[in-house]
């Protein structure tokens, strides 16, 4: 392992991101520094029920307000739907407390403010459904006319016609149970719906030309994607094209920008103008992406020797108003839990439930953190009853050379990466794991009311591998080179990792390389970042565009240095030599003369491939107020090969927050069960750790090489926020000595954990 | 943000003035740091027309002390308390409370007049119009208090009466448990209320053409033991979900004098003499100070979901007196 990093020239290296500096010094345009002729500010009006039909709806008013230039409500609205079921983008129905009631185009944030505060509606309210039980009731509240039981229907979504996994079944789980020691049955929920709140609000500026062609630039990592689902929604006449730029974060939730960009369309549409509709926080806290709330009724049975008999159970996934990937969320998740818990015997039966709040979708962590949050504190259940030791029952049930899991498109796969063990090892080694557990609800140590407790998690993902990417790598007869990419950055600095690989493969200094804007004008198709793809099948598709590059250079080369085989070349800075006698070299300029040329490469699909992370926490609980203090965080991987280290601690350092470690210390979304309203859309009330009290976090990080591509390397980032979760719930329990099975865990549950606050309601007579 | 008008104000006389002809529809703004997220927010019934700068109004930014009087400027900013040699010395409780108020960009910005008329932090009240919004409640008109039948897990654990909301000031606690009082300054004079009786339930005491000028505090002699304890769930930026403000002479091991004031349990500082009673003449420790903190509470009616609040208050109380710093 270690002679093939010392050849690297790039790969491994530390080095500032090509982007760094213009960020750091402000130089970098976001896209609310981008210039546009004639732009006008779009607006959004939105309901303030949770369930009601637009009865009447009167914007004659704001209309006439100078500088006013478009209203679109659900009458005038272009029959646009997305998501599951199909929503209008503008409907007659409002189906929560935020849902868009009418769109306005102006000269000026402040007319548009204006204008909406002059349209009249008039609601015929309904009543309205937020619990997911109660949404599942027989006579519940519906939300849409051909949805009975508010039960959406898993297995497939709308775009890409794709078989979604809908459930884990296999082997016999009477015969596991029967095999087990202990077998444990209750309800578990990671339901508390955190927001992973990008920094920059999710945007879109679009240009409509009539009659059919449509320009978005966009906030996000996935300009190919975006396309994909816009296009039917605008319908197939209509030629989309998409440009991204600098993206102030996403977290997952970005990718489902297709409400911000349609509005932005369709205001583009209806004046001629290009239109920017920017969501504020208190909209990006309220209306935009929620993760998943779960809840889990399972039964495990478990050996003595910690192996894992049978998990059998139902879990319901809550989306909110409606699903645009829930149903791809849920088979992701059933396939990680899977890698996380080795098992023959699962019958675990998933559903989808609306109510009307706003909708949850893509969160880091996508499916299987939601689900391992409720899983691993049943299985901590059936651990202490058998007093076994969680970090070695996590570590032996982690998926092994050898094993197999059924992935997201319910097809079975082989594993063939490598065993996680020994990063784990150092991991519990670097945290001490050993000294500090105690046994099950049992602190590690007690100062006065100070009770410090550890606890342990683990998440691994096969998306590493996830759907298609390609590139172009085009030398020019400068002997300059680009990288043809519908990458767009996302924050990870995983352009920069492109361009370092393909610098690599091409032995050519870095400032010799470009990359284009991710522009789906100019870039071959490209999934963009997701569920840490980037260095497997990004980094693949570029590196084999490099290669393929390189071989047509040498191909030209060849008959220029006396051989008919490109294979007896080699190259570094500009120079192709005979690898037999490296006198005899040539410069690529002198190659190429007044030609180009261009290499593909392509990424298909590999789910038989998951990385790994496991989080190990200490944390403090003070047992007289129930605050919880996070005190030291150790994340434990192993990468197959660093690519770039400094991007790759702030990737790991990320298991705060974005909906992550902190989501069961004080993240959380508060959705009030009377009105419906969102009551937490700022940053004082929706608690959002700050740089100020950061825990110490150490990174573990081993490289033993595994078959990805040529580099040996796996992605880690997305899943850093999701092993620390339950470990915190483990932590709390273990520190005041009584289980905590609720997410977060507020001073108020610990308190009454404790039985001390046990006053009944008393006050608030009106 | 909507339009409206804003001038810059050189004189008491001249802001007083200014507030009654409008006849509500002006507001103040000092530092602004809670007005600007009210005007974003837009959740109030009326939007002020006119927006009065005070800042440039001159000589309120004083700490001295005056004979028998600790005399603050209404416009002295936090960072002021935080940085002042005579606070630290002599009102230390006053520089705590202030320390733990916000981040440091907003105490370079917030002054202890705004600090003292911010409005509530209650999320049904500030729910923002651009979210569907605003919620409709008593405290702005009509309804009636949200939090009741909602979520209330911040809310009063007593003294709530039509509203529910709880004073968000940390500097209030510190300051009635010094017993300060505000001098209001308005077109019929000048008068003076103390800080505990400055907040009601649905607001607080100024008319609408008046305005703090100054907080007038007995000088101390001794600065006996200040502890200010403010429970939050992020040491910075969080409003207090519980704090607790003392003032404790303990001669040879035994309390002689005992203040201790409660903030972030009702809609306005409590003062518990009923406990403050039961430490003084008695020796320090724990058992005494744990029964104290009991009495301190004894009155609480907590709501549906805030009864951890009631333990908090307690702890925080006991700690504070105990002299601990968490």
């Amino acid at each position: 392992m270690k002679s093939v990093a010392e050849n690297y020239r790039y790969i491994g290296k530390a080095m500032p991101r090509m982007d760094g500096q213009e960020i750091v010094t402000g130089k970098t345009a976001f896209l609310d520094d981008l210039k546009f002729h004639n732009l006008l500010i779009g607006k959004v009006l939105r309901s303030p029920h949770p369930h009601a039909m637009i009865k009447r709806i009167d914007t004659s008013k704001a209309e006439q307000l100078k500088g006013v230039k478009a209203i679109i409500t659900h009458e005038t609205a272009p029959d646009w739907k997305g998501g599951l079921p199909p929503i209008r983008l503008l409907d007659r129905k409002v189906r929560y407390v935020g849902d868009v009631v009418a769109l306005i185009a102006a000269e000026t944030e402040r007319i548009a403010d204006q204008a909406k505060r002059l349209i009249n509606v008039e609601y015929e309210i309904l009543p309205a459904v937020f619990d997911d039980y109660e949404a599942m009731k027989p006579g519940a509240i519906q939300l849409y006319d051909d949805l009975p039981g508010n039960i959406l229907p898993l297995g497939s979504d709308e775009i890409s016609g794709a078989t979604w996994a809908t459930e884990i079944v296999t082997g016999d789980v009477e015969k596991g149970f029967a095999e087990a020691d202990a077998i444990i049955e209750g309800g578990f929920a990671y339901d508390n719906i955190p927001n992973p709140i990008s920094i920059e609000s999710p945007a879109a500026v679009a240009l409509w030309e009539e009659p059919d062609k449509v320009t978005l630039w966009v906030s996000n990592h996935k300009v190919w994607n975006n396309k994909r689902l816009l296009s039917p929604i605008f319908g197939d006449k209509v030629q989309i094209r998409i440009i991204g730029g600098a993206c102030g974060g996403s977290y997952g939730a970005k990718a489902m920008s297709w409400q911000v960009q349609c509005y932005a369309a369709a205001l583009s549409k209806a004046t001629g103008q290009p239109v920017k509709v920017i969501f504020s926080k208190e909209e990006q806290l309220g209306c935009f992406i929620l993760r998943p709330a779960t809840r889990l009724n399972a039964k495990v049975g478990m050996q003595k020797d910690g192996t894992v008999t049978a998990v059998a159970g139902s879990w319901l996934v809550g989306t909110g108003y409606y699903s645009r990937t829930t149903q791809i969320q849920i088979a992701v998740g059933c396939g990680e839990a899977m890698i996380a818990v080795r098992c023959n015997n699962w019958n675990v039966k998933p559903s989808i439930v609306c109510t009307n709040r706003n909708a949850s979708g893509i969160v880091r962590g996508f499916g299987g953190q939601e689900l391992k949050c409720a899983l691993i504190p049943l299985l901590s259940l059936a651990m202490e009853k058998l007093s076994l030791d969680p970090f070695e029952v996590l570590k032996k049930n982690f998926v092994k050379p050898g094993d197999g899991y059924f992935w997201r498109n319910a097809a079975w796969y082989n594993y063939r990466g490598i065993d996680y063990s020994r990063a784990m090892d150092e991991g519990a080694k670097t945290f001490g794991w050993k000294e500090k557990w105690k046994g099950w609800l049992k602190p590690t140590a007690v100062e006065g009311t100070k009770h410090i407790g550890v606890g342990v998690g683990v998440h691994g993902n096969a998306d590493v591998g996830e759907d298609m990417s390609e590139a172009y790598v085009r030398i020019d007869n400068d002997g300059r080179v680009v990288v043809i990419s519908g990458l767009t950055e996302h924050g990870t600095g995983q352009r920069s990792n492109v361009v370092k690989a393909v610098a690599e493969v091409l032995q050519l200094p870095l400032e010799f390389i470009s990359i284009t804007p991710g522009d789906t004008l100019v870039t071959p198709v490209e999934w963009g970042p997701a569920g840490s793809r980037g260095t497997y099948a990004i980094l693949g598709a570029a590196i084999s565009a490099a290669d393929d590059a390189k071989k047509k250079l040498f191909q030209l080369a060849a008959p220029m240095l006396g051989t008919d085989n490109f294979e007896d070349l080699e190259t570094a800075d500009g120079i192709i030599w005979l690898k037999s006698d490296p006198e005899k070299r040539i410069d690529w300029k002198k190659v190429l003369k007044f030609r180009t040329v261009i290499g593909h490469g392509r990424f298909d699909e590999d789910f038989s491939l998951s990385n790994c992370m496991m989080s190990f926490v200490e944390l403090q609980v003070d047992t007289e107020t129930g605050k919880i203090d996070l005190l030291r965080v150790v994340n434990a991987t192993d990468v197959g090969k660093v690519i770039d280290p400094h991007g790759l601690e702030g990737q790991l350092n990320g298991c705060l927050g974005s909906a992550g470690i902190d989501s069961a210390i004080f993240e959380e979304t508060i959705l009030d069960p009377t009105t419906g309203c969102i009551l937490n859309t700022n940053l004082i009330d929706y608690k959002w750790r700050t740089s100020a009290e950061l825990p110490v976090i150490e990174n573990v990080v081993l490289e033993t090489p595994i078959d990805s591509h040529r580099f040996h390397a796996l992605g880690i980032g997305e899943i850093s926020t999701s092993p620390g979760p339950s470990a915190v719930l483990m932590a709390a329990s273990n520190a005041i000595g009584q289980w905590l099975h609720e997410y977060p865990v507020t001073p108020e549950r610990v308190l009454k954990t404790l039985g001390k606050s046990m006053e009944k309601k008393q006050g608030g007579s009106l | 943000m909507r339009s409206f008008t804003h001038f810059d104000a050189y004189s008491i006389e001249d802001t007083c003035t200014a507030l009654g002809q409008y006849k509500g529809r002006a507001q103040l703004k000092a530092g602004g740091s809670d007005l600007l997220s009210i005007l974003k927010g837009d959740f109030l019934p009326d939007y002020p027309e006119v927006i009065i700068n005070i800042k440039t109004i001159p000589g309120l930014d004083y700490i001295k002390e005056d004979g028998d009087f600790l005399r603050i400027g209404a416009l002295v900013r936090l960072i002021e308390m935080v940085r002042s040699p005579l606070l630290s010395h002599k009102y230390s409780v006053l520089v705590k409370a202030a320390h733990t108020v916000a981040s440091p960009q907003i105490r370079n910005v917030a002054t202890l007049g705004g600090n003292l008329c911010q409005d509530t932090r209650c999320w049904y009240y500030r729910y923002p119009r651009s979210m569907g919004g605003p919620l409709q409640c008593l405290r702005k008109g009509s309804g009636s208090c949200l939090a009741v039948k909602g979520d209330n897990r911040y809310h009063a654990i007593m003294g709530g009466k039509k509203c529910f909301a709880v004073c968000p000031s940390d500097m209030a606690v510190a300051l009635a448990c010094l017993d300060g009082r505000l001098i209001i300054a308005g077109p019929r004079g000048e008068r003076n209320v103390a800080v505990a009786d400055f907040f009601y339930p649905l607001g607080n005491d100024l008319a609408e053409d008046e305005m703090i000028t100054e907080i007038e505090i007995p000088a101390r002699r001794n600065p006996a033991q200040q502890n200010f304890l403010k429970f939050t769930l992020r040491k910075p930026i969080d409003f207090a979900i519980v704090s607790v403000a003392s003032v404790i002479s303990i001669e040879k091991g035994v309390c002689t004098d005992a203040r201790i004031v409660l903030g972030a349990v009702a809609p306005f500082p409590v003062r518990v003499r009923a406990a403050e009673e039961l430490l003084i003449g008695k020796p320090v420790s724990e058992e005494i100070v744990m029964s104290a903190a009991d009495e301190a509470l004894a009155g609480s009616k907590p709501l549906s979901k805030n009864a951890y609040k009631v333990q908090i208050a307690k702890t925080l109380v006991k700690r504070a007196v105990m002299g601990s710093t968490d």
